[in-house]
């Protein structure tokens, strides 16, 4: 696939991609979002981006913690920078700090006695959407639950199309007994109650990121596998497969060298709506209780607890909105790419 | 046209093979002849010191007045109406059970047994053996008088293989030797263990019931679980289930025929004269429905419900009076709610370890934030225990200091990168299993805080029998659960080696230790109730020394809302041991008042209020 | 044509049993059944109940079974033999249309299963009329007026019911018009006193429980067919032979209605199928949400109660309706496109 050079064809659907806006605008900002929240650990954490400290420099936000001793407080384990800051503000001294803008990590409790979560929004703490049920940063668990999830996706998607277009192409190249004995397959398992299967296993086992890519992968396999079966077929009676046969190229290099850069353009498709579709699996699993292990930032786990406190609408709907955009975005993207991949929808009578 | 013809057929053949079963087990019951039972040598009864209790205060209020219907809810509809066998044990149960007498009462003020369904009682010679004599007033609810016979019944059908219930054979079989008949009226049973007065009256007086022999016997076979199902047995309480919509609601109605209505001890109770239990499944719906006074009353246990969403400042019902609460503080055994460390898992073979472990569990916290301080801090594994409790146990607090002193101790001393502690290349990392997912709020804050003493918690919750499972096969490194028992302790069970390091029991910490064991064999073969009380306090506090259990959570009180026409007696200060102040079958003491309903329904239209009323009764609260 | 029916339904068969087999199996081999649900229950305590009297004071209940004693328990659950002979004897009763008894409720599963129908007919019902009904005469307008405001304003909403998942639509309508303005219920199919009321009140009473969740099921459906009508007759209306047809002569409108939209219907047609499983299943998410006691409900329950008769019971039924769908599916496209001759 990379010495698949950029041909005039695609460049030219490129092209036609960025004509349409409305998915292109999308996929920048989606870009951007995922590309900030690589680093999201400068913009949302509750460690401080400098210090300075007795004429020192810290960068505290990666590598090791930095215990509250070394800026001469009493405890041991990792300082508390946001009340560091006060402390600074409060003395005459010179030390300074910078903190990121949301100055909460995703897993720390902000507990108060007298005040009792879930909190409402207030942005002179740093809590721009509230608090959830203990205490919370909610925008800090609705950006980390973003990472989690669309990184989830990703890797989920990888997985399931490289299965699926090994089997899909397998099935279509080679046919008779493999390709039936794979239909039957597929039809079965496309019909066992995934959703079952995996309440059963997350019941038994606490899944982790890996394990429920794999346990997803399962069921997840078989979409792909299906597509690329039937484009394998049309590739395979064409000419230039008969010709690359002709001249003795193993049936390894034709499906690789030149069946599935030929399908490709069908496989790109369908990846936004793979994508949208995963995160929105993750997050109904999460919804449920059976998905990554608390506490793990999770879209589903603030839904489900913004559903049971409606009292506190500022959970439900911070992470309704984000849903909707996010996977709006990503459903704008794949129909801008299906609308550029596939000229003839163009054709309209005026 | 093929899936219809199959649902019709399903339907038809469904229909009729219920009836059929139905009315041969009817026949049954209705042709039911007396077998023979044994008889007891009257020997036995030579020189018995029999006693009684008629001089213990009366705890029921003579202003209580009959009649009026409360609507409960019910968070599911039950399984079964049978209260033995499969799918029994729900929370339906309760309801069943409430209204089922034991040979003995308490007095809940006094903790002294007062006659039940015996009128007088008397203890054998060798701790082996106890003797009743049966109240001759006392008729089942289906008017049929209650006799001996039902009492020697009442084993056989524990021990029967029929009601697919083992706990029961296994408790039936490990404990009784024999149940004998004396004359109708009179019944001895005898014990395969010894016991202490105390235990004997408690467990073979106030914990045996009859059972309706004239009911049960004619269908006890293989097939008695499935017949009776839905069946409602006559039972000895004030009331039995009179109506039931199936997945809707079940009713109870008072029974005004009831034998014991003029007894001493159980005059002025149980008022009310029906009390509905509605199948509400959500609870904001079920809320919204006690705001409306469909329902009459309403648990506030959980700190937000008290707190916010009944506020007597600024909710209506609350505010304006119509609905009244009540905060109750009981000394009720509590559940051992807490953190069972596994000695078998090799971090936790270190003392120091399991004492700084205790030091980093921070749930005080838990309980000033999340909980608004309402619950309290678990004490000791057999809290609410009277004197078997030992109060002088002050679990240990959130102090890093301690944590970091008993660390350096274990040679924990040094920290990673991330702050978590490690030795000889390891960090320390621990897995806590659950199967409580509704305490995940508590859970996550625990495991932030103990971050901070460098330990890290991995959160293993998985579906609760599954994860009950697996901490019987002892795979887990520490257990965040809990049991629930009578008020007599049994430590053997949790502590005693003989359970550990072994499969399939409730040793979840392994504990293995000399001391221990010693001491619970003591207790078990010590006969005398004070020393037994003494020897609990002692085995409670070398739990305490083991460090091998974090006590959290403890509800020491019971919180309701209740509609305004729900009078309470004016000696509220009776201690509902046995059950939350406001249950209609327990207790039974309060009434409606029909006048006050009036007005208030009136006062409701015409938007007249009347003082608000919140109660805080603080009298049974543990004072240390 | 016929052939290829029969040989279609034929191979419903062996599909039927690997899917039961496999889901027998894996709730066969995982831990957590309804013996060791009732072995914890009994052991250890009740968290659900508040109230809690033990009538007696023994805790010494809480011993271990014997091997012997846990055998009864297994036989009483049927779960004495093997899994092949279970699955066998399993099936062999379904065969005869009996799908055993909940081991919750100790009802037959089929008892239970019917209850639930009314439910989840009657919203899956609702659903597929209104889906149907507003997205193709929507789909074909906006494929007439591509890229005018209306079809991108139409879109706009349209992308937001085909993206994001149903249940959390169910949960925005749910705050927005149940808990803040209040003019909707916030779940349960009808109202408590739902038998007092008048005929025209039942009917009333219904469609007012219904309107929210109807539409959360309506967001997803709606949009899906939306585009795909719109898409498919876009795809024809540039297709050569549309254009031939008018290069005869023949007006656009009639182009459109004679050629075009049949031709557009076949994509719609092949979702038919499909539609009449959703119709009866239902989501339990939505369900869940809405606190509908319906179908999908139910299989979810059983799942997590490890009620596995029921969940079997709902496998069969959901698994049947699939597989007949997809045969009716393809009658339907047969039916709309004279092309298709099934044979192979």
């Amino acid at each position: 696939m990379i010495k698949f050079k950029i041909n005039p064809l695609t460049q030219k659907k490129i092209k036609r991609f960025r004509t349409i806006k409305r998915g292109y605008y999308s996929f920048l900002l989606l870009s951007l979002i995922l590309g900030l929240s690589l680093f999201g650990e400068l913009m949302v954490n509750s460690r401080a981006l400098i210090v300075s400290y007795n004429g020192k420099l810290y960068f505290p936000t990666y590598g090791a913690i930095i215990t509250g001793k070394t800026f001469g407080l009493e405890y041991g384990y990792e300082t508390n920078y946001r009340e560091l800051r006060d402390k600074f503000k409060s003395s005459s001294s010179s030390d300074w700090l910078v903190m990121p803008i949301v100055p909460w990590n995703p897993y720390e409790n902000d507990l108060k006695e007298g005040a009792f979560p879930p909190l409402p929004p207030d942005s002179s703490v740093g809590h721009f959407l509230g608090t959830d049920t203990t205490g919370r940063d909610i925008l800090a668990r609705l950006f980390y639950g973003f990472r989690i999830a669309i990184l989830f996706s990703f890797l989920l998607v990888a997985v399931n199309y490289s299965v699926g277009i090994s089997i899909g192409s397998a099935m279509g190249y080679i046919g008779g007994k493999f390709d039936l004995f794979f239909q039957r397959l597929i039809e079965i398992w496309s019909n066992v109650p995934f959703l079952y299967i995996i309440i059963i296993i997350s019941s038994i086992i606490t899944p982790s990121f890996f394990s429920l890519i794999f346990i997803m992968l399962m069921f997840g396999w078989m979409f792909m596998t299906w597509q690329l079966r039937t484009s394998t077929y049309k590739e395979k009676a064409r000419e230039y497969v008969l010709a690359a046969k002709s001249l003795g190229a193993s049936d390894a290099r034709i499906i690789f060298k030149h069946i599935i850069p030929n399908t490709i353009s069908v496989i790109v498709t369908f990846v936004p709506f793979s994508v949208a579709s995963g995160i929105a699996a993750l997050t109904s699993l999460d919804y449920l209780g059976f998905g990554l292990p608390a506490p793990t930032p999770s879209w589903g786990e603030l839904l489900k607890q913004g559903t049971a406190n409606l009292n506190a609408p500022w959970i439900v709907s911070s992470v309704v909105v984000s849903m909707i955009l996010v996977l709006m975005m990503i459903t704008f993207i794949g129909e801008a790419v299906r609308e550029a991949f596939d000229p003839k929808k163009y054709t309209t009578y005026e | 046209m093929r899936l219809m013809l199959f649902l019709c057929f399903l339907l038809l053949v469904g229909g009729c093979s219920k009836e059929v079963v139905k009315s041969d087990l009817d026949k049954k019951i209705a042709a039911y002849v007396s077998v023979p039972i044994p008889i007891g040598d009257v020997k036995d009864l030579d020189g018995l010191k029999w006693e009684t209790n008629n001089n213990d205060p009366v705890f029921s209020d003579s202003a209580a007045k009959k009649g009026g219907k409360i609507n409960i809810n019910m968070s599911s509809f039950p399984l079964t109406l049978r209260y033995v066998g499969p799918d029994s044990n729900d929370g339906f149960r309760s309801y069943i059970d409430g209204n089922k007498m034991g040979l003995l009462g308490i007095q809940p003020v006094t903790n002294n047994f007062i006659p039940a369904l015996a009128t007088a009682w008397a203890l054998g010679k060798n701790f082996n053996s106890v003797f009743f004599k049966l109240d001759k007033d006392a008729k089942w609810s289906d008017g049929k008088p209650i006799t001996a016979d039902d009492y020697v019944f009442a084993l056989e059908f524990m021990l029967s293989k029929h009601i697919i219930a083992p706990w029961y054979n296994n408790y039936a079989e490990e404990f009784f030797e024999k149940v004998v008949k004396y004359d109708d009226f009179t019944i001895g049973i005898f014990t395969k263990k010894k016991h202490s007065k105390y235990e004997m009256l408690l467990n073979y007086g106030a914990g045996y019931v009859p059972e309706p022999k004239h009911f049960f016997l004619p269908g006890l076979d293989k097939d008695w679980v499935v017949n009776y199902q839905w069946k409602v047995a006559p039972n000895t309480g004030a009331y039995n289930i009179s109506e039931v919509k199936k997945g809707k609601s079940v009713q109870f109605k008072r029974n005004d025929n009831w034998w014991a209505k003029e007894k001493l001890y159980y005059k002025n109770r149980f008022n009310v004269d029906v009390v509905e239990i509605k199948v509400e499944r959500d609870d904001s719906v079920a809320w919204q429905k006690f705001l409306k006074g469909e329902l009459d009353l309403f648990y506030l246990n959980i700190p937000e419900y008290w707190h916010v969403k009944s506020d007597i400042k600024s909710v209506e019902p609350f505010a304006k009076g119509y609905i009244n609460k009540l905060w109750f503080y009981t000394n009720a055994p509590q559940p051992n709610y807490g953190i069972f460390l596994n000695l078998d898992y090799e971090l936790f073979k270190d003392i120091n370890v399991r004492k700084a472990f205790g030091h980093a569990m921070n749930v005080d916290k838990v309980i000033k934030t999340v909980l608004r301080g309402d619950y309290d801090r678990q004490y000791t594994s057999q809290d609410g225990r009277n004197e078997y409790t030992n109060l002088k146990i002050i679990p240990r607090e959130f102090s890093l200091a301690k944590v970091d002193e008993y660390m350096k101790l274990a040679g924990w001393d040094k920290r990673g990168d991330d702050g978590i502690r490690v030795k000889d290349g390891k960090r320390m990392e621990v897995v806590m299993t659950s199967g409580y997912a509704h305490h995940q709020d508590r859970m996550v804050i625990i495991m932030e805080e103990a971050k901070k003493a460098g330990i890290e918690i991995k959160l293993n919750l998985m579906d609760g029998s599954t994860a009950f499972k697996s901490m019987l096969e002892k795979q887990h490194q520490i257990a965040w659960t809990a049991w629930t028992g009578g008020i007599l302790p049994d430590y053997w069970q949790f502590y005693h080696s003989d359970n550990a390091h072994k499969k399939q029991n409730n040793n979840f910490t392994n504990t293995d230790d000399k001391e221990m064991d010693k001491l619970i064999d003591d207790m078990r073969n010590e006969f005398d109730d004070k020393k037994k009380q003494e020897l609990s306090r002692k085995i409670l506090q070398r739990e305490f020394d083991l460090a091998v259990y974090v006590p959290t959570f403890s509800v020491p009180f019971s919180r309701k809302g209740h509609w305004r026409w729900i009078q309470l007696p004016k000696e509220r200060g009776v201690n509902d041991k046995d059950g939350p102040i406001l249950d209609p079958f327990v207790m039974g003491r309060f009434w409606i008042d029909e006048n006050v309903k009036a007005e208030t329904l009136q006062g409701m239209k015409d938007g007249k209020n009347f003082p608000p009323v919140e109660i805080i009764d603080t009298t049974y609260k543990r004072k240390n | 044509m016929t052939a290829y029916f029969a040989r279609r339904l034929l191979l419903i068969v062996p599909t039927f049993i690997g899917i039961t087999l496999m889901v027998f199996t894996i709730t066969r081999m995982v831990p957590g059944g309804p013996l060791e649900r009732m072995m914890s229950k009994m052991q250890q305590m009740d968290q659900s109940s508040n109230v809690g009297k033990s009538t007696n004071n023994n805790s010494n209940k809480s011993s271990a079974l014997s091997e012997d004693q846990q055998e009864q328990l297994k036989i009483y659950y049927g779960l004495d033999r093997p899994i092949y002979i279970s699955y066998f004897i399993w099936l062999k009763k379904v065969v005869t249309f009996d799908l055993g008894t909940s081991t919750r409720y100790n009802e037959p599963v089929w008892e239970i299963i019917k209850s639930k129908f009314h439910v989840s007919l009657t919203y899956g019902l609702l659903v597929l009329v209104i889906s149907y009904l507003v997205s193709i005469p929507m789909g074909i307008y906006k494929a007439l007026k591509h890229s005018s405001i209306f079809d991108n304003i139409s879109s706009a909403f349209i992308f937001i019911g085909y993206s994001i998942p149903n249940y959390v639509i169910g949960i925005g309508l749910i705050v927005i018009f149940a808990a803040n303005l209040d003019l909707f219920p916030m779940g349960g199919f009808a109202s408590e006193n739902f038998s007092d009321l008048t005929m025209f009140e039942k009917f009333a009473d219904i469609v007012w429980h219904a309107f929210l969740p109807v539409t959360s099921y309506l967001a997803a459906s709606f949009a899906g067919m939306t585009f795909l009508m719109k898409n498919t007759m876009m795809d024809n209306l540039s297709a050569d032979y549309v254009r031939t047809a008018m290069a005869k002569g023949l007006s656009f409108r009639k182009a459109v209605v004679g050629h075009a939209l049949r031709n557009s219907l076949i994509p719609i047609a092949t979702s038919f199928g499909n539609s009449i499983s959703v119709l009866v299943m239902g989501s339990f998410l939505v369900e869940t949400v809405f606190n509908i006691d319906g179908f999908g409900l139910l299989g979810y329950e059983s799942v997590v109660e490890r009620d596995y008769p029921v969940v079997l019971g709902v496998l069969v039924i959901s698994s049947l309706l699939f597989l007949i769908g997809n045969i009716l599916s393809d009658i339907c496209v047969a039916l709309v496109d004279p092309r298709v001759q099934f044979s192979e």
